[in-house]
């Protein structure tokens, strides 16, 4: 970009600043304030100050402790599965003789759906129609092909699986429709070079095309690594806390916590632990990324 | 046919075979979710009873447009979403250009991190402080404050994706507009935000969507007057008459997801420009 600049551009980045503040740096300010008091909810003017005693107690607690192992999971999980199947399609999308057809677009326009659904109907459906045990699509699946139901959501061992698939069918796009962008712009002269030389297809994508986008690769894992961590949309509809709370994500213990327990101050400090969170992996991403590379 | 042409058209038939799989596990549990909604209200249905094409009524949709207060809900979407697109074109998209046009390199990086690290806030950390902050000064249950709210979400993102496109208007173009006596706002309007058409589409129409399917802000701050169609849809759901009527909770499901899919098939090129650019670097 050229360095010369010729006019002073803060007319156009107030109005933004201004509504920044008010709409993120007010509430978070305000959000660590309540997670260092003790807060309920239909007495609000009565606040005591209790220093950092809420997140104390957070750590003694069990509901607490496994609410970040279920979150942990769900979070490993869809960004494994959603990364990992974006990668496979857009691999197979990008091949030579169905890159850039029309069959693409058409294949891509349909892709985009999972992402595009509201994610609360996609929540009932698959509670309704997906994985429910007795009617369901999955376990009628699995009977075709001789394979014995399975509870899904209503199993304590099988709830988290469910929702975890159901979050990453959800996630996949965005990580397909990526990566099929970088892997496009490849050169074929390049693969060709690969192929003269006798590497396999195998070869050329794991040792030439996977290296190349490389960079897309990690910022689209962090994109859906924050994505999966907050998720609450879809993990209310479908489960909610989920048989045995296998399914209680800290976002629903937050809600659980303010809104249903009333226990404003506790729940506020379970969302600036999940804020700490994002905050340490953003940043450690930012730094390693070199930001100035990514927006010139 | 030789050898290695039978070779080659059996790849590309194995391929296209993945990628049609795919399609199908992308819109097959949709589609499952709309016949249902056609069958006759009442009873659970077996998968092939719902795949069976016979029986089509559409008493569903009556009964979840009336039972279900459907017009309400979606009068407060559409203004939910459309407003959360107007800000984004006001707001966002000036000031991302007014960041990519900054002359001190520092105050720029300053702004695009701290534009980037809020993209990745968990969605809680905000509406939990917001829905006690909108009690106190008066803005739970209203609209404006859900629009407030969503901006908290849609700023970073649309500011973030708007500067990829910003950063790739030659500079030299808008010296030679001011040359000629363009003002600074002139030379945004007239010769900059041209050249950025299909982002600014993009970026507007994702607006849209990602407000039309949000749930938890309205969840937290809507009260009863603002809330949108994802929180009737749960409500609905919720509530003792409808319980085990899964045709209407269907029809009700349909009538949300429908017009969104059908919108984002036709605007499918400006979705994918706006989620590959929003994700990569410019």
């Amino acid at each position: 970009m050229a360095s010369q600049r010729f006019f002073r551009p803060w007319g156009f980045i107030l109005p933004g600043i201004v509504l920044g503040i008010i709409t993120l740096v007010v509430p978070i300010v305000m959000g660590f304030r309540y997670s260092l008091h003790r807060i309920r909810l239909y007495r609000l003017s009565d606040q005591v100050f209790v220093g950092f005693q809420n997140y104390m107690r957070l750590f003694d607690d069990p509901l607490f402790m496994m609410s970040v192992r279920v979150t942990f999971w769900f979070t490993i999980g869809c960004t494994i599965l959603a990364v990992v199947f974006g990668l496979a399609i857009a691999a197979v999308m990008s091949t030579r003789g169905i890159r850039g057809t029309g069959a693409a677009r058409f294949y891509m326009a349909f892709y985009l759906v999972p992402f595009v659904a509201t994610q609360v109907v996609v929540g009932m459906l698959g509670r309704l129609y997906i994985w429910e045990p007795e009617y369901g699509m999955i376990n009628w699946i699995m009977g075709l092909v001789g394979m014995d139901p399975v509870g899904w959501l209503i199993s304590a061992d099988t709830a988290l699986l469910a929702t975890t698939i159901t979050n990453s069918w959800r996630l996949v796009p965005l990580a397909l429709l990526v990566f099929y962008a970088a892997l496009a712009t490849i050169p074929d002269a390049i693969v060709e070079s690969a192929e003269v030389d006798g590497a396999s297809a195998l070869t050329i994508f794991f040792r030439i095309k996977l290296p190349m986008i490389r960079f897309h690769i990690s910022f689209v894992t962090l994109i859906i690594l924050t994505s999966a961590f907050r998720e609450f949309d879809l993990v209310y509809a479908l489960s909610g806390l989920g048989p045995g709370r296998s399914t209680n994500v800290m976002s629903m213990l937050v809600y659980h916590m303010g809104l249903s327990t009333a226990n404003i101050g506790l729940a506020n400090a379970i969302s600036f632990i999940m804020f700490g969170m994002v905050a340490v992996l953003a940043v450690v991403y930012i730094k390693a990324a070199k930001l100035s590379e990514m927006r010139e | 046919m030789n050898t290695y042409k039978l070779r080659k058209a059996r790849s590309l038939a194995a391929r296209h075979a993945v990628l049609g799989i795919w399609l199908l596990i992308c819109i097959i549990p949709l589609v499952t979710l709309v016949l249902a909604s056609l069958k006759p209200a009442g009873l659970f249905m077996t998968i092939p009873e719902i795949f069976s094409f016979s029986g089509f009524s559409l008493e569903n949709y009556g009964r979840a447009w009336r039972q279900g207060n459907f017009p309400f809900f979606l009068r407060n979407s559409l203004i939910i979403a459309t407003a959360s697109l107007a800000v984004v074109l006001v707001v966002c998209t000036p000031m991302a250009y007014g960041i990519t046009r900054l002359g001190s390199a520092k105050m720029r990086n300053f702004l695009v991190f701290s534009i980037l690290s809020t993209r990745f806030l968990p969605y809680v950390v905000l509406a939990l402080p917001m829905y006690l902050i909108f009690r106190v000064v008066g803005l739970s249950g209203t609209l404006f404050g859900l629009v407030l709210a969503h901006l908290a979400m849609q700023l970073p993102f649309m500011v973030w994706l708007m500067l990829g496109f910003f950063s790739g208007v030659p500079i030299e173009v808008e010296e030679s507009a001011i040359i000629d006596g363009c003002t600074p706002f002139q030379t945004f309007m007239l010769i900059s935000l041209p050249m950025v058409l299909p982002g600014l589409n993009a970026a507007a129409i994702l607006a849209f969507i990602i407000s039309y399917n949000e749930f938890l802000f309205a969840f937290f701050l809507a009260g009863y007057n603002a809330q949108p169609l994802t929180v009737g849809i749960a409500r609905f759901v919720g509530g003792g008459e409808t319980a085990a009527q899964y045709g209407v909770i269907a029809a009700y499901g349909s009538m949300i997801i429908i017009p969104i899919i059908i919108f984002a098939l036709v605007v499918n090129r400006y979705i994918v420009t706006g989620m590959t650019q929003g994700a990569v670097k410019g």
